[in-house]
């Protein structure tokens, strides 16, 4: 609290604060389950379970976490693929959390989607270049012809020859097909886009083709992304800040350098552990987690990871701790801070 | 052997640049037995609806100076027991067979492919109510339904209609089942999370989504259909409570068998029906197995 007061006043060229575009508040999206002798919501999966997000213009948030911990549904109901169960989301100022039909078909203009499965995100009776100007044509009344340069150009921006325009998605790669993908997010020139795991179906030797291809976009359009990952090492490239999520909750937040110089949650600090270190003087002692994640339908109480957490208190298993500022800029919550 | 290695190579080569349909189009037109049946198919359905121009003689005048007469130069397939041509009555006959068929088939795909579509994209209380009506419908008992509607009906609209209709209302039920399930699966593919990410409205994304790719389950669900149905005209013809008696059908024109000395001594009057019926039906059939084929990606022919 201090340094950031020190930090503000002392600066002197008055650092322009970056406009916040996309703003989360207490985000929560519970999946119901039905089931018994007449189909009633008998229990929720708490797949996001409480959540806050800041990203700034031109920022690049990665979120990571292991498999079924909620970041495909939080990065869903950001873009209002799913309507959340409770909380806020401000989208360039405005609350999108509750908009619908018409209202939400122009809100979705400005923030798009980059899928995970290059070849289930496509749809296969669709050519290339109808595939690209769909969504122009979602808001514009314009003809297939006259958009033509607009997507050729797009697709030699994305790095496919100008022949993929009247292909079909079957004939290409899957790393071809993501950019397919990325080129169709890019067509309405959105404010922001949610990346969801966009390379972790591509082989090793395309993932940062894909990646660098990203990051040239983001300059290029004045792009704001999340960027949703399982794998640290693939957001430590692409993010300026990263959140660590666990079973539906935000364990951790902090910028890129201070995360991985000084994890401060036991989870984030067991992830990076198992970071394969190449340097041997840097290699660290892995953290073996023990136990499952448990399941977000019944989550336990109290801490999420105290299950699984080796510093784990008794006083865990019944206070949740919040996430706070523990340092300028790095949320952590445990109570160990 | 070479020239069939090389073929298929060209095969696989020609696959590049081709959208699915065009991929589907090649493999039917290569399926030797669907191309046979829908040849026949087509040449039927020609003559049928050319009957006029075919044939001259008077389908519904009883004329009694010609009954039950034998196949000659001037019947070619003999006169019935009121003494009409029966090869006139097959071609006006499969005229109405066919176009009871295709109607009935039209109205159920349309009916049960927007049923089913909308039940299955937008799932819920929509899907469970629609589905609830559909099982209904489906456990009307067909039969009974049809011959009270029919002749509450009879006489008041014209009984053609009446047929097509009451058939039309009662069995879209199996293709609405055929269209949710095939529509619950496809939407789970994130392409259709896509599409409404890019705007497009619910119908958008049900007809130029959804729909393009449980397309071809339709189709061939179709010509299923068109045969069944087509059985099912005739079938209630043969009992008397399908097409009116003034106006030929091939089950119109089998229900003559109904007497034991035509269906003994007089095989002229009921065989070229049943065997065109028959015939109909298979090579229907086998354009749908052809269809279904052409349509399987994992089928190579
Ligand atoms: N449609 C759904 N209905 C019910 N539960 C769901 C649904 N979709 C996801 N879930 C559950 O919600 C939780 C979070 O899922 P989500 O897909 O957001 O995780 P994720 O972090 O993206 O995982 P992954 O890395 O596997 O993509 C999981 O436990 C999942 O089983
Ligand atoms: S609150 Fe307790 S259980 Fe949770 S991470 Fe911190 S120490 Fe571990
Ligand atoms: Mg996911």
């Amino acid at each position: 609290m201090n340094m950031t007061e020190t930090r503000e006043t002392a600066a002197q060229p008055p650092e322009t604060e970056k406009e916040i575009l996309l703003d989360i508040q207490n985000l929560k999206t519970y999946y119901p389950i039905k089931g018994g002798f007449l189909k009633r919501t008998i229990g929720n999966v708490k797949a996001v379970d409480d959540i806050n997000i800041q990203i700034k213009k031109g920022e690049t948030m990665g979120l990571v976490g292991e498999s079924g911990c909620g970041k495909s549904t939080t990065g869903r109901t950001i873009l209002r693929l799913l309507t959340p169960t409770e909380g806020k989301i401000l989208f360039d100022g405005k609350d999108i959390t509750k908009i619908k039909g018409n209202a939400l078909r122009k809100a979705r203009q400005d923030f798009q989607m980059v899928f995970q499965d290059p070849y289930a995100s496509l749809n296969p009776t669709q050519s290339v270049g109808d595939i690209i100007s769909e969504p122009i044509r979602n808001y514009r009344r314009v003809s297939k012809k006259e958009l033509k340069p607009e997507i050729l150009e797009l697709l030699g921006r994305v790095g496919l020859p100008a022949e993929a325009y009247d292909k079909y998605a079957h004939e290409f790669s899957g790393g071809q097909r993501q950019r397919i993908g990325i080129a169709r997010a890019l067509a309405l020139k959105p404010k922001l886009i949610v990346a969801d795991e966009p390379v972790s179906a591509l082989d090793v030797s395309v993932q940062s083709q894909v990646l660098n291809l990203l990051k040239e976009l983001q300059d290029e359009f004045d792009l704001t992304y999340l960027f949703i990952a399982h794998d640290l090492s693939v957001v430590k490239h692409m993010s300026d800040r990263i959140g660590v999520m666990y079973l539906g909750n935000m364990v951790e937040v902090a910028d890129n350098k201070s995360l991985y110089a000084e994890p401060l949650h036991p989870y984030t600090q067991a992830l990076i552990s198992a970071i394969p270190e190449a340097d041997p003087k840097k290699r660290k002692e892995r953290i073996v987690l023990q136990g499952d994640v448990p399941s977000p339908a019944n989550p336990p109480s109290g801490c999420p990871f105290h299950t699984r957490c080796p510093m784990a208190k008794a006083e865990c298993a019944e206070i949740k701790p919040a996430l706070k500022e523990v340092k300028p800029g790095h949320h952590v919550a445990c109570i160990l801070y | 052997m070479v020239n069939v290695t090389a073929d298929s190579n060209k095969s696989q080569e020609k696959t590049i640049n081709m959208s699915p349909w065009a991929i589907a189009r090649r493999k039917f037109l290569r399926n030797k037995l669907a191309m046979i049946s829908s040849f026949f198919l087509l040449t039927v359905i020609i003559i049928s609806f050319l009957a006029p121009f075919i044939t001259t003689a008077d389908i519904s005048k009883v004329n009694i100076m010609q009954m039950t007469l034998e196949p000659s130069g001037d019947h070619w397939l003999g006169t019935d027991k009121s003494g009409r041509d029966v090869f006139t009555r097959l071609l006006y006959g499969g005229r109405v067979s066919l176009l009871v068929g295709m109607a009935c088939t039209a109205l159920v795909v349309l009916f049960g492919t927007i049923v089913g579509s909308i039940a299955g994209f937008y799932g819920g209380i929509v899907d469970s109510a629609l589905m609830r009506f559909t099982d209904f419908v489906l456990n009307f008992p067909f039969l009974v339904f049809v011959i009270v509607l029919s002749a509450i009906f009879r006489g008041y609209v014209d009984g053609l209609t009446i047929l097509i209709v009451v058939i039309s209302l009662l069995s879209w039920g199996g293709v609405a089942r055929i269209v949710r399930s095939k529509i619950l699966a496809e939407k789970e593919n994130e392409y259709i999370l896509a599409s409404v990410s890019i705007g497009c409205k619910p119908s958008k994304v049900i007809i130029k989504h959804l729909l393009p790719n449980v397309l071809s389950t339709i189709i061939v669900q179709s010509t299923i259909l068109f045969a069944g149905l087509i059985v099912a005209e005739s079938g209630l013809s043969y009992l008397g409570f399908g097409v009116p008696q003034t106006i030929p059908s091939w089950g119109n024109m089998l229900s003559a068998s109904q007497e034991s000395d035509v269906l003994a001594n007089k095989p002229w009057i009921w065989m070229p029906p049943a065997i065109i019926l028959t015939i109909t039906i298979l090579s229907i059939n086998f354009i749908g197995e052809g269809l279904k084929d052409a349509f399987n990606p994992k089928s190579n022919r």
